[in-house]
């Protein structure tokens, strides 16, 4: 596809521009994804972290794994005065599917106990390229699964049980939303998909248009689907619960919000995703923010622009989990 | 398209769904469009009337039309205490192109104007089918020509100029952002585009999936545009003025808002318009409403959801109209 490349920097209020262009250009050159790991390890650590807010209790759980496979590690975060029975929020955290931690989303998750009084679960699913799929969503599914039969030892309310995730998180989140609708063992209420990452065709204009290497773009998004798909990104028979893009029913799947900056490289196939599910009879909130790129909220959560997208989140967050 | 139609009662919550199903069917009768307009006319009168901001001042001008054509109706809407400069918006109302007046949207005008104390104008243009494309637009234009030279009159930061309309004056809205760039005489800074009527074409799936009589449907948006293009809709080389989904170059185009239900008729053109616009480097804000269809917001204004679009929608045009 012949486009022109989008000059994000142009396109950022003064907020977020100075953040932007003091950003290394890390998100090239994925040949040695360890340490790639390693310089984005750092910059995420640079990255300004909310304080992790009073009276969050964190715990970290073992579910059993896939058969076969190792045990995954959920760390619960329970606010002091969580409810009886109490909505739960299943999360995954994003990077690519070849990056990341539990550890990196403890502020958020914490924030997000602590303010919609939730039990948050996150998992700490295994990597690619180390792991390819399935085992990073069988993780993710095997401990849903686990929070889902321990919902009564966790006081967990069976009709509040959402799930959600941003970048890969999201991508994962959405698969994992799939395979739980066709295994029919756990019912969800709500998807939260943060920017998610769903397409290893990577056919999409926006898929063409970033190619900044200051933010996740289409040489990082190639690389990270090749990990996860062991080289076979854009092959014939990629499985819908990897590439839930590639899915062609999406009925009867919870409920979903998805919010995407107009400067992310998912744009197309976040709205591409967000009609499809509602053409199918979703219930599907889809919001776009001009001016976003990719994780900006996260890499400048003081700017009015990501607070108003945090707030959003928060209070779909809030309708679909507490009313 | 072999498109099933949407079930949209299914697919509203309790708060909308009384209302939905208490309408008539089907609402409009299109072979007989002044008929309709009288019925709609006694329909309003039979209604509680609205009661309106009491700070805030009505004052009908006439202002000079298209050349050779009749001068154009334009209501003001004047807080008390109007900021020096101030910003305005100019609205355009809806009605399929065919129906509606400025008098319909008082409440709307009136509170925009109160709550975010800028200058509301609203024109009273022409309506097909007795004044077909150009008329309308041009009316709308003349309009906002006017304002824009009477700016120094009220006082106006030619810098705080948006336009807006919704439906048939949504898409009247994009028109004339559209005719105002490429004329080069107005300047605005903003375009708030209510779920828009924009493509004359009717090819999108959503556009085959709205059949129900309750609402704006393939039926009346068919009838619509062929009373707008005198018989043309769909043909080569209708004017983007009059279908801005018909044109090619969206680059220069004012930031836009774009908000609109999963269950409208307009939800696929409005989506391709809003990154369209943002693939031409336009930022725009596009917020999709799950369980909301055409007019929904007007319809039960005082539901949950209908509150929450409003104030989406005012909090957008207000970040818009700031100083």
């Amino acid at each position: 596809m012949e486009v022109t490349p989008i000059d994000i920097a142009s396109r950022l209020d003064d907020e977020h521009l100075p953040v932007f262009e003091a950003v290394p250009q890390l998100f090239g050159d994925w040949s040695d994804i360890p340490t790639k790991r390693g310089q984005l390890d750092a910059l995420l650590e640079a990255m300004p972290l909310p304080d992790l807010p009073e009276g969050v209790t964190v715990e970290d759980r073992y579910a059993p794994g896939p058969e076969g496979d190792p045990d995954v590690m959920v760390r619960l975060y329970r606010p002091a005065n969580l409810p009886s029975p109490a909505p739960a929020y299943y999360y995954i955290h994003g990077g690519g599917m070849v990056l990341g931690d539990v550890a990196g989303s403890d502020a958020s998750c914490a924030n997000v106990a602590a303010e919609l009084n939730v039990l948050v679960a996150s998992v700490e699913y295994r990597l690619a390229p180390e792991h390819p799929f399935p085992a990073p969503l069988e993780d993710c599914y095997a401990g849903l699964v686990w929070l889902w039969r321990s919902r009564e030892e966790l006081g967990i309310d069976p009709d509040r049980v959402a799930i959600g995730g941003g970048s890969a998180g999201g991508g994962l989140a959405a698969g994992t939303a799939l395979a739980a609708r066709d295994r029919g063992e756990v019912p969800l209420c709500f998807q939260l998909l943060v920017f998610p990452m769903l397409d290893d065709r990577n056919i999409t204009r926006s898929s063409h248009t970033i190619t900044d290497g200051r933010t996740w773009n289409r040489e990082a998004n190639l690389a990270g689907w090749d990990a996860y798909l062991a080289g076979n990104s854009g092959g014939d028979d990629v499985s819908p619960y990897a590439a839930p893009a590639r899915a062609t029913d999406l009925s009867g799947l919870p409920p979903a919000y998805i919010n995407v900056g107009d400067l992310d490289l998912f744009v197309d196939e976040d709205v591409a995703y967000a009609r499809a599910m509602a053409d199918a009879g979703v219930p599907v909130e889809l919001h776009i923010y001009p001016g976003a790129y990719h994780a900006s909220p996260g890499f400048t959560p003081n700017a009015s622009l990501s607070k108003r997208w945090n707030a959003d989140e928060m209070a779909a967050l809030r309708r679909a989990l507490v009313g | 398209m072999d498109v099933a139609p949407i079930d949209i009662a299914s697919r509203l919550d309790d708060e909308h769904r009384p209302v939905f199903e208490g309408m008539p069917r089907p609402t409009r009768d299109w072979s007989d469009i002044p008929g309709t307009r009288e019925r709609m006319a006694e329909m309003r009168a039979s209604l509680p009337q609205p009661v309106l901001p009491a700070n805030v001042a009505i004052e009908d001008v006439t202002v000079p039309g298209p050349a050779g054509d009749p001068d154009v109706p334009v209501r003001l809407y004047r807080p008390e205490v109007l900021p020096q400069p101030a910003a305005a918006l100019y609205w355009i109302h809806g009605g399929g192109m065919v129906m509606g007046n400025v008098e319909m949207n008082d409440p709307y005008c009136a509170n925009v104007a109160d709550k975010l104390n800028v200058l509301v104008a609203s024109v009273e243009y022409r309506l097909a089918p007795e004044d077909p494309f150009p008329a309308p637009l041009e009316d709308c234009y003349a309009g906002l020509a006017w304002l824009w030279r009477s700016r120094e009159e009220f006082g106006l930061d030619p810098e705080r100029i948006a336009v807006g309309g919704a439906s048939a004056g949504g898409g009247l809205a994009a028109g004339v952002a559209l005719a105002a760039r490429d004329r080069g005489e107005v300047s605005l800074c903003y375009q708030l585009l209510v779920y828009p009527m924009l493509d004359d074409r009717n090819e999108t799936r959503s556009s085959y999936a709205v059949t129900d009589g309750r609402t704006w449907n393939r039926e009346s948006n068919d009838a619509g545009w062929n009373a707008y293009l005198s018989g043309n809709a769909g043909d080569d080389g209708v004017s983007p003025y009059a279908a801005p989904a018909r044109a090619t170059d969206l680059a220069g185009l004012p930031p836009a808002y774009i908000n609109v239900g999963d269950l409208d008729l307009f939800v696929d053109e409005d989506v391709a318009y809003a990154r369209a616009m943002a693939d031409a480097g336009v930022p725009v804000e596009l917020h999709v409403y799950p369980g909301a269809y055409h007019g929904s917001n007007g319809a039960v204004p005082t539901s949950v959801l209908s509150r929450r679009w409003a104030s989406d929608e005012l909090a957008a045009l207000g970040r818009a109209l700031a100083g």
